[in-house]
C-alpha cells in the first residue's frame, strides 16, 4: 500500500472517529509512525472532527467543574499528596482551600462535640473516683482504729476486767482493758445501752474504798461508741465501775450501773 | 485571580503529565463543552449526563499517563474516553444497545426532515456546516458522537459494510473543506 492508497482508503477517518478494530488501529498507528504524510493527514482529519465537536458543544452544567476539582483534590489528599508535584492552579487552590476550610469546620465541630462528651465522662469518672477514694479512706481509718483496738485486746500486758450490769440496769455490761505496763485504762463500751438524753456514763476506779473519777464515756455518738475509749490511768484499784450521771459528770457516783472486781 | 494562559496542545500535554491543575482547569474550560455535546446526545437524564462528564474528566486526570501523543491528538483520546464511558454507563444502567439503536433509528430517519438543521442553528454551529449533506452529518454523528460500529452504521444507514469507509472519508473531507 503506498501512501496515497492509505490516505484515500478511509481507514484514517474511521480511526479518528473511533471506529477501527484493534488490528486496524495498530495498522494505522504503524503507518503514522512510518509516513509523515499519513501523520499529517490524520492530524488534519482529527482537527476537522475536533472542530465539528466544538461546533456541537453543549455548555456543561455550572457545578460540574467544582465537583470535579473537589473529587480530584480529595484523591490527592487521600493519596497523601501523591503526584502533587506542581503548585495547583489558582482556581484549584481556591477550591482546595474551600474544601480544606469545610473539612476543618467539620473537624472543629466534631472536636467540640467530643470535648463535651469526654468532659462529661471525665466529670462522672472523677466524681466516682472521689467517692471511691472517700470510701477507701473511711474504710482505711476504720481499719486502723480497729487494729489499734485489737492491739489493746491482744497485748500481753492488757488485763481484762468484765463489768456486770447492776440491778438498776442489768444490761449495762462493759469490758475494761487495764494495761499493766502503762497503767492506761481502756473501756470497750460497745455493749452499754445508749445513755438517755441529758445523761452520760462516767467511769470510776475504786481505790482504797474511795471512788475516783476516771473520765466520761461516750455512748451516743455513733461510730465512737464502738471504739475503745481511753480513760484516766490508774496505778492501782480494787474495782472499776460505771455510773449514769447528768451530762458533764459528777464528783461522786450517784447511780452505779455496772461494776467489776479486779 | 485567574491567570489566563493559552496552551498549545504539546504544552498542555506536558503540563498535564506533570499533574498541573491549572492546565487541567484550562483543559476543562476548553473541551468540556465539546465532550458534553457527545454525552448529551446519548443521555437524556441531565443529572446522569453531569455525572458522566465529571467521571470522564476524573478519568482523563487519573489516566493521563496512558495518553500517547504518537497515536493521535489529545482530543481524539478524550472523546474516545467520553464515548466509551457514556455507552458503558448506559449499559450498566440497563439501557440495552438494541434499545439505543431503535430509539436512535427514529432520530436518524427523521434526521433530515425534522429539526436537525434547525437544532444545529440553535446550538450555534458554524454556518458553513449547514452545507454538509444530511447523510454526511448522519454518518459522522453516528460514528463520532453515538459510538456506532462500522457494522451498526452499515445496518443503520442501509449501506454495504465496505462503503462505510469511503462514505466516512467523503463526509469528513467535505467537513474539512467547509471548516477551512
Amino acid at each position: 500500500m503506498d501512501i496515497q492508497d492509505i490516505i484515500s482508503s478511509g481507514l484514517l477517518e474511521l480511526y479518528a472517529a473511533g471506529l477501527t478494530s484493534n488490528e486496524e488501529s495498530a495498522q494505522v498507528q504503524a503507518w503514522v509512525k512510518q509516513y509523515p504524510e499519513v501523520a499529517a493527514e490524520l492530524k488534519a482529519i482529527e482537527l476537522g472532527l475536533e472542530d465539528y465537536a466544538q461546533a456541537n458543544a453543549v455548555a456543561p452544567a455550572a457545578g460540574v467543574k467544582d465537583k470535579l476539582f473537589a473529587q480530584i483534590n480529595n484523591q490527592v489528599t487521600a493519596a497523601n499528596g501523591n503526584n502533587f508535584a506542581k503548585p495547583a492552579a489558582v482556581v484549584a487552590i481556591k477550591n482546595y482551600w474551600k474544601w480544606a476550610a469545610a473539612a476543618s469546620v467539620i473537624l472543629l465541630i466534631g472536636s467540640v462535640a467530643m470535648n463535651f462528651i469526654y468532659f462529661n465522662k471525665f466529670t462522672t469518672v472523677n466524681n466516682n473516683l472521689q467517692q471511691a477514694q472517700e470510701k477507701l479512706s473511711l474504710a482505711d481509718q476504720q481499719m486502723t482504729d480497729m487494729s489499734k483496738d485489737m492491739e489493746v485486746v491482744h497485748s500481753p500486758y492488757s488485763m481484762p476486767v468484765a463489768l456486770k450490769g447492776q440491778e438498776v440496769m442489768p444490761d449495762a455490761t462493759a469490758k475494761i482493758f487495764w494495761m499493766q505496763n502503762t497503767k492506761e485504762v481502756m473501756v470497750d463500751a460497745s455493749n452499754l445501752p445508749d445513755a438517755p438524753s441529758g445523761m452520760q456514763y462516767q467511769f470510776w476506779a475504786i481505790v482504797d474504798g474511795k471512788a475516783v473519777d476516771g473520765g466520761m464515756i461516750i455512748t451516743n455518738d455513733k461510730g465512737k461508741k464502738f471504739r475503745m475509749q481511753k480513760m484516766k490511768s490508774f496505778g492501782r484499784a480494787e474495782f472499776f465501775a460505771i455510773s449514769l450521771e447528768k451530762e458533764g459528770g459528777s464528783p461522786v457516783p450517784t447511780k452505779v450501773v455496772s461494776m467489776g472486781k479486779i | 485571580m485567574f491567570e489566563v494562559k493559552k496552551y498549545s496542545e504539546e504544552e498542555l500535554v506536558v503540563e498535564l503529565q506533570g499533574r498541573n491543575q491549572q492546565a487541567f482547569s484550562y483543559l476543562y474550560d476548553n473541551y468540556a463543552g465539546a465532550l458534553n455535546g457527545v454525552i448529551t446526545k446519548l443521555v437524556e437524564d441531565r443529572e446522569l449526563a453531569e455525572d458522566i462528564l465529571q467521571e470522564v474528566f476524573v478519568k482523563i486526570w487519573n489516566n493521563f499517563s496512558s495518553y500517547d501523543a504518537t497515536k493521535g491528538r489529545l482530543f481524539t483520546w478524550m472523546i474516545n474516553i467520553t464515548r466509551n464511558l457514556t455507552i458503558d454507563t448506559l449499559r450498566s444502567k440497563g439501557y440495552k444497545k438494541q434499545q439505543k439503536i431503535s430509539s436512535d433509528e427514529n432520530s436518524v430517519s427523521n434526521y433530515a426532515e425534522s429539526g436537525a438543521v434547525e437544532k444545529f442553528d440553535t446550538l450555534g454551529i458554524r454556518k458553513q456546516l449547514v452545507n454538509l449533506k444530511p447523510e454526511q452529518k448522519v454518518i459522522i454523528d453516528l460514528a463520532y458522537f453515538n459510538g456506532y460500529t462500522q457494522d451498526e452504521i452499515s445496518k443503520e444507514m442501509g449501506i454495504p459494510l465496505g462503503t462505510v469507509k469511503t462514505r466516512m472519508r467523503s463526509a469528513i473531507l467535505e467537513l474539512r473543506k467547509l471548516l477551512q
